[in-house]
């Protein structure tokens, strides 16, 4: 009746099963071929409240005397106590056949192995006693920056401004040659050699300069104005014509126009008055 | 840890003191024997009861008295089951085994009067309630 004791979910099956082996070993020596399942388990209760009982039993006897650690006299007293007599433990120890083959006791569960370790833990100072769980992995308690400090020099970083500054035209110009039109130098069909970015001229090339545009602070606000505040769809056809005529700036019948006209100084030339 | 002679003997070892004695000399001396259930199991449950020794000894003295327990309701056990098979065998003429039938089988039937000798009342119900 050999049993393989496996690995149980509660330690406590375990010693259950230890006792089971141990049950069936002294049945074998008496002399069963097997026995009932129930019959096993009764008698493993009885073994497990035996134990139960003279612990317990023995423990008290200890302590009415005043001692904390039970000596022999102690388990004498509780196993007869019990009704057993130990006069017959003697020859029972001695009896001929016994079987002390008993499978050896389970090694312990392997501990897990250390994951996510990252360096050795630190040695614990003096102070602190032995008997105390170790140090945790270093990381967990120790800061190190993982950048370099930056340069703060102002020379350095002037010198640092300006590379950037020229890397960033060089690269948008190159960008700019590649994917818009590109003017070329020489007279020949395609130019990869030296791009350069076309320049469109408008007309007449000096109304930039003639025009006076106002300070614009902030372009998205002004864009937005110009997309939804001056929209001219929905406005019926006389105040059309009115907002027309008052699309350019510097004009002095602003004033007695409908306020909510809005001023847009970008105005194209078909509406430019003799006066600007 | 010292092992303390117990001086005054108790009252129920009158007759055998001298016989309590030898009996713990030669069981403390008899370490190279060891018993069917092992030394940690028995101290587990003993420390469940309260009972701790850290000396191996006592530990294996309990271990024995309980095997010892366990064998003698198990031969009485099996004086009930022999006499059932006997009585069985009495009427079957044709046994090719020999006299007596040689397996044994443990059975409720037989530990239950065995455990009542001991003052241990087992009743198990026959289907699960």
């Amino acid at each position: 009746m050999t049993e393989n004791t496996e690995k149980p979910e509660s330690s406590c099956d375990a010693r259950r099963r230890i006792l089971n082996i141990a049950v069936s070993t002294v049945l074998l020596e008496t002399g069963f071929e097997s026995s009932d399942r129930i019959a096993l388990e009764t008698l493993t209760e009885v073994i497990q409240c035996f134990f139960t009982e003279v612990g317990n039993s023995a423990k008290s006897y200890c302590e009415l005397t005043g001692r904390t650690e039970p000596v022999l006299g102690d388990v004498m007293m509780a196993l007869i106590n019990m009704g057993i007599s130990v006069q017959g433990i003697e020859q029972y120890a001695a009896r001929p056949k016994r079987h002390v083959i008993q499978p050896p006791q389970q090694a312990s569960v392997p501990r897990t192995p250390a994951m996510l370790s990252a360096g050795s833990k630190a040695k614990p100072p003096p102070h602190i006693p032995f008997h105390l769980p170790p140090l945790p992995d270093p990381h967990a308690y120790i800061r190190t920056p993982t950048h370099k400090q930056p340069v703060t020099e102002y020379e350095a970083i002037r010198e640092k401004a300006a590379s950037q500054k020229k890397d960033i035209e060089r690269a948008l110009t190159k960008f700019l040659a590649k994917t818009s039109e590109t003017h070329n130098l020489f007279n020949t069909d395609d130019n990869q050699v030296y791009p350069l970015i076309a320049c469109k001229p408008t007309f007449p090339p000096y109304l930039s300069c003639l025009l006076p545009t106002d300070q614009v602070f902030d372009f998205d606000e002004l864009e937005y104005h110009f997309q939804v505040a001056n929209r001219t769809e929905d406005l019926p056809a006389d105040k059309k014509d009115q907002s027309d005529n008052e699309g350019d700036n510097g004009g002095d019948n602003e004033n007695s126009s409908q306020p909510e006209i809005i001023d847009i100084p970008m105005s194209s030339p078909e509406r430019l008055k003799s006066g600007g | 840890m010292q092992m303390s002679r117990i001086g005054s003997p108790s009252v129920g070892m009158d007759e055998d003191s001298g016989a309590g004695h030898a009996l713990s000399d030669f069981l403390l001396q008899l370490e190279n024997y060891n018993p069917s259930i092992p030394d940690s199991v028995v101290a587990y449950y003993l420390n469940m009861a309260g009972f701790e020794s850290q000396d191996p000894r006592m530990i294996r003295l309990i271990a024995l008295a309980s095997q010892k327990f366990l064998s003698d309701i198990a031969n009485d056990a099996l004086q009930h089951c022999k006499m059932r098979t006997s009585s069985q065998i009495n009427q079957s003429s044709k046994n090719a085994k020999g006299p007596k039938e040689k397996k044994y089988v443990m059975s409720m039937e037989d530990l239950v009067p065995a455990l009542q000798e001991y003052g241990i009342s087992a009743k198990k119900p026959h289907y699960y309630v």
